[in-house]
């Protein structure tokens, strides 16, 4: 897995927990990849748009203007899964190794 | 390591529009924009740490871009542009360093209209987008262009007149009549760059706002390369033969219809 398919993982993982708007995905991610930027994770998210795995929606904001709020689409859902299955494959082949 | 440098909100905002649009289609890189705003504008940003956090606006644009695409938007470009260039030198040169013993010269600034108008027509309307209303600006453009196009040709019907040129013959050197010669040149090299910069505009603002705004480039384009046509033309004719009522209707048989194809094109462009 490269560290896209990580930071794909990651970012759909976070979208299924509920929707989100663009900073509270970018955040959270910058946080955990710290040498990603944030225009990185944004075309990203916008990749994945593009491919039907994430649509969006406009909802108010707190207080403020109304904010892009990202989810999950179904053909998202399964690409969740597929990532998933890989990283657990690929934690326990690393495991195997005695890396822990 | 170099230090990001320092930007203030509206500043980001504003390099990462400017690259943005040149790099995306005009849709996706308003979407792109409405995005970065928000991003940018949340009150949790710390202004002083944003190209730290987001990388440099060009980078940014540079992200989202679709490299294929785009280094075929600068092929075309490029090709465009370096047309205008040429009109704009034989505007105001009055001369090609680029000789075809088979063609004539005069003939050379409407083969980089009938190429630029192709070309850009067929680039814009695959791959341009229409962004909203009209723009209240184009209007005003096309007038600007249109009208020191009718004024340098109208004077350049005025000029040769039969009547004109007799009685300019018979001025001696100097005269107002020569002065009103000398201001065709003028006029013919400055309402030729004039055009060609105006045409350059319309094909930028074309990638980046709106591809109806091509309308500009193809009238440019098609009255720089009029222009063009009549300095060569002006250049090569031998007005002491005589054959002095022959040289408007000569000239203008020949004007007409390449003034009538960047209508079209302009028309085509506005569609």
């Amino acid at each position: 897995m490269l560290k896209k398919d990580l930071l794909e993982l990651c970012l759909l993982q976070l979208l299924d927990g509920g929707d989100k708007y663009g900073y509270e995905v970018l955040v959270p991610l910058r946080t955990a990849f710290p040498d990603t930027q944030e225009s990185a994770i944004y075309a990203l998210l916008r990749g994945l748009g593009k491919e039907k795995l994430t649509s969006w929606y406009m909802a108010p904001g707190g207080g403020g203007p109304d904010r892009k709020y990202y989810k999950l689409t179904p053909e998202g859902r399964t690409r969740l899964e597929e990532l998933s299955g890989q990283w657990r494959r690929m934690r326990d082949a690393i495991a195997s190794f005695g890396v822990e | 390591m170099k230090q990001p440098k320092s930007l203030t909100r509206e500043q980001y905002l504003k390099q990462f529009s400017r690259a943005v649009r040149w790099r995306l289609p005009p849709r996706e890189s308003e979407d792109a924009i409405a995005d970065y705003r928000e991003l940018i504008f949340q009150e949790e940003r710390d202004e002083s740490k944003l190209v730290e956090e987001l990388g440099e606006p060009v980078q940014a644009a540079h992200l989202l871009t679709d490299v294929k695409s785009y280094r075929r938007w600068l092929a075309v470009f490029a090709v465009l542009a370096y047309g205008l260039f040429l009109l704009a030198k034989w505007d105001f040169t009055g001369h090609s360093s680029i000789y075809l013993s088979s063609h004539d010269q005069w003939w050379y600034p409407v083969w980089v209209m009938a190429v630029g108008m192709a070309l850009s027509l067929y680039w814009f309307r695959r791959h341009g987008q229409k962004n909203g209303p009209l723009s209240r600006r184009l209007a005003p453009a096309l007038a600007a262009v249109l009208v020191v196009g009718v004024v340098v040709i109208g004077w350049a019907w005025h000029v040769m007149s039969p009547e004109w040129l007799e009685r300019a013959a018979m001025e001696p050197f100097g005269g107002p009549l020569g002065r009103q010669a000398w201001m065709l040149g003028d006029m013919l090299m400055y309402g030729g760059v004039f055009c060609a910069l105006a045409a350059l505009t319309g094909l930028v603002l074309a990638k980046c706002y709106d591809r109806r705004w091509l309308a500009l480039y193809i009238l440019g384009v098609t009255v720089a390369a009029m222009m063009g046509f009549m300095t060569f033309q002006l250049k090569s004719m031998d007005v002491s033969s005589g054959a002095t009522d022959m040289l408007r209707s000569y000239l203008f048989a020949r004007l007409i219809p390449i003034g009538a194809a960047g209508l079209v094109g302009t028309g085509v462009a506005l569609c």
